[in-house]
């Protein structure tokens, strides 16, 4: 090592050596810590997919974040302390997910966690998130998997279980379609949706015949094929996101198959509905309902539309994610910036008005409430009355 | 109804595209032998620029066309003048050359994803019905079509434009050895820049086509790249016509492969035939 470089290297040292000395110094002054904490903002983490495929629902989600937080900050916070969140890409991705609770839990040391927004974000974090006891709101998951999952996750979106069980009500007992095709992307969600609906179908006595996909598949010909040359009284669509959903209605349409359709709730938006209206007549989805004679919904609405110019995307999702931003505040006014006090405090939630309609949570942490039959017509959503109606009592017609 | 005709009619619809991709990278690997994954890029470049040019600005589709495969054979040059002729002159190994153009391919995919959004995008508008032609029970599309008729087409071009052109003959002579060329009179930097706009624009020929037919991602050039890659090593690398009978080959297997087994299986089935092929047959269906 030449002198030069010595010089140099014990010039860098001695610069560490200040600069941590300066930060000692700077902290250390007594100030009392109540003081510290009030005028310092709460943080707070979120998970959702900001990139990727699944980055459409990511970013009106972040806009209602931003949105419901600075209504509630103007409010004056939880007891005049500002709330602050901590944005994080769970790229619809497990793994991914759960690096970024990891970062939360560990480097930003959050207490609570709304999200993740994809079931595969919630699942994989989960653990992250229990063994630091920190705890996970989801406002978009909606795996059945994730039903009592842990004493530290709940969510206000309802598990798929009633999507896929209303949806093979609707298809076996109304429609008196007797076997489906379903064709399912390999996700968490996808699976969720299909393993209800396959269960309550073929206990109703009906067939199903599957195929899945990888998300990054593009080539659904030979799939396509196969599942039309069984003869299925009609395709369901079990897909977590828009490119495939685009993909495979243009091959069905290039194959010049026109089936009775089923589809999960994310493959209704509207930019599709409107595209491919004659394609989708008739469809059946389910969505979870919204209710724009809601005074707390109407409010969100124009809010959302005041501050961004646009209407909110994908409302089923919005008006949770906005509820949900209010229920952590409540929560902390409750028990305090604590994440296993809050995570129980979530599972005695009842009758809360929220924009998203009354919230109870049952003690396995899912709310009780579900979604309702949906048909396309025009390329708009129309509730299906004629199942909306039984499908509570759901009898076996046999 | 038969599900067969179907299935050949899909088999050959994914054959026509893996050799869009098999062309241009066997020709490029062919003259600078080194695995060019940039190739994938091109690709996509050529189906964003078309994205762009009709959806975002309002040109006509017949203009857009010939622009995109311009603009996909000039980044083509671009990456051998700025990056891969600097390597070759360094005498750096085809290992090095390799990790270079899987350098370059990671950064135009960023860079399309930053310009266009990762979200998924159509050339066709979705109302548009596209003409379906019916072979034998089969459906094709007329964009489908298109595919197959252009990449034999452009493997019928080539390899006129090898056989009887004095630049073909410069560009199998660099290809047969590099050295011997330059002491022979031949500016192989000039003839591999040609080689490079050629590759490259028939990988934008690829991927607008395939942007037509499917619709575009930023990420899809890998998938592309891949499954070409497999043609072009099953066909016998650096070969012509052994990358389109390779291709052919993936299709079929590909799609009668999954008429028993689950769809999902389709990748792990291509891949099967990559490793049977490097085992038994490492030289190809057609020995350069």
């Amino acid at each position: 090592m030449s002198n030069g470089t010595k010089t140099l290297l014990a010039i860098i040292v001695i610069l560490i050596l200040v600069w941590i000395g300066y930060a000692i110094v700077k902290s250390s002054p007594g100030e009392a810590p109540t003081t510290a904490t009030s005028t310092e903002a709460l943080k707070i983490g979120v998970i959702l997919p900001l990139t990727g495929d699944a980055a459409t629902y990511g970013e009106p989600g972040r806009n209602l974040f931003a949105l419901a937080l600075d209504e509630v900050n103007a409010a004056g916070g939880v007891n005049g302390q500002m709330l602050e969140f901590i944005y994080e890409d769970g790229k619809c991705n497990g793994p991914v997910a759960a690096s970024a609770a990891q970062k939360l839990v560990a480097i930003d040391k959050v207490q609570i966690i709304i999200g993740g927004f994809c079931s595969s974000e919630s699942l994989a974090s989960i653990p992250v998130a229990e063994s630091a006891k920190v705890a996970m709101f989801s406002p978009g998951s909606s795996s059945p998997d994730l039903t009592g999952r842990s004493m530290y996750f709940f969510r206000n979106y309802p598990s798929d279980a009633s999507q896929g069980k209303i949806l093979a009500e609707a298809a076996f007992n109304d429609k008196k379609w007797k076997t489906v095709a379903m064709l399912q992307e390999q996700t968490d969600f996808a699976l969720g949706i299909r393993k209800v609906f396959e269960t309550r179908f073929v206990e109703l006595g009906g067939k199903i015949i599957t195929e899945e996909f990888p998300s990054t598949a593009s080539d659904f010909r030979s799939q396509l094929s196969k599942l039309r040359a069984a003869k299925p009284d009609a395709l369901f669509l079990s897909l977590q996101t828009f490119a495939p959903t685009e993909k495979i209605l243009k091959q069905l349409s290039d194959q010049k198959w026109a089936p009775n359709l089923l589809l999960s709730d994310v493959a209704t938006s509207e930019e599709l509905r409107t595209s491919r209206a004659s394609q989708l007549e008739g469809a059946l989805t389910a969505e979870f309902n919204t209710d724009p004679s809601n005074p707390k919904f109407s409010q969100m609405t124009s809010a959302y539309k005041a501050k961004y110019g646009v209407d909110v995307p994908y409302q089923g999702y919005a008006q949770t994610e906005y509820d949900a931003v209010y229920m952590v505040r409540d929560g902390l006014l409750a028990v305090g910036n604590s994440g296993e006090k809050f995570a129980a405090w979530g599972r005695t939630i009842k009758d809360w008005p929220g924009a998203s309609g009354v919230i109870t949570i049952g003690p396995d942490g899912d709310r009780a409430a579900g979604h309702v039959v949906k048909v396309i017509k025009a390329g708009k959503l129309e509730n299906y009355s004629a199942v909306s109606a039984t499908a509570t009592s759901s009898p076996v017609v046999q | 109804m038969s599900i067969i005709p179907q299935l050949i009619v899909n088999s050959i619809i994914a054959g026509a595209i893996y050799t869009l991709v098999a062309l241009g990278f066997n020709l490029i690997y062919s003259t600078t032998k080194f695995f060019n994954l940039a190739h994938g890029a091109m690709a996509v470049v050529g189906g964003y620029v078309v994205f762009s040019l009709t959806r975002q600005l309002d040109f006509s589709l017949w203009l857009s066309i010939p622009v995109a495969i311009l603009v996909a054979g000039v980044i083509g040059v671009l990456s051998d003048l700025l990056l891969f002729r600097k390597l070759r002159e360094r005498k750096a190994s085809s290992m090095i050359l390799l990790v270079a153009s899987l350098g370059l391919f990671t950064a135009i995919q960023a860079m399309i994803a930053i310009l266009f959004t990762s979200q998924f995008q159509t050339l066709t508008t979705g109302a548009s019905i596209s003409t379906v032609y019916d072979v034998f029970g089969g459906a094709i599309t007329q964009t489908q079509v298109v595919i197959l008729a252009t990449g034999l087409l452009i493997m019928a071009g080539i390899g006129l434009m090898l056989k009887y052109t004095k630049l073909g003959k410069a560009i199998q002579a660099v290809g047969d050895d590099e050295e011997v060329a330059k002491i022979v009179g031949i500016d192989t930097n000039k003839v591999i820049a040609i080689v490079f706009f050629i590759g490259s624009a028939i990988a934008g020929v690829a991927g607008l086509l395939v942007g037509f037919d499917t619709g575009l991602e930023p990420t899809m050039g890998l998938a592309l790249l891949l499954k070409g890659i497999v043609a072009a090593i099953v066909g016998g690398v650096g070969s012509l016509y052994g990358g389109v009978l390779g291709a052919f080959l993936l299709g079929f297997v590909e799609n009668f492969g999954i008429w028993h087994l689950s769809g999902e299986w389709k990748d792990a089935i291509a891949f099967v035939l990559l490793i049977l092929f490097l085992i038994f047959r490492p030289q190809g269906i057609v020995k350069k």
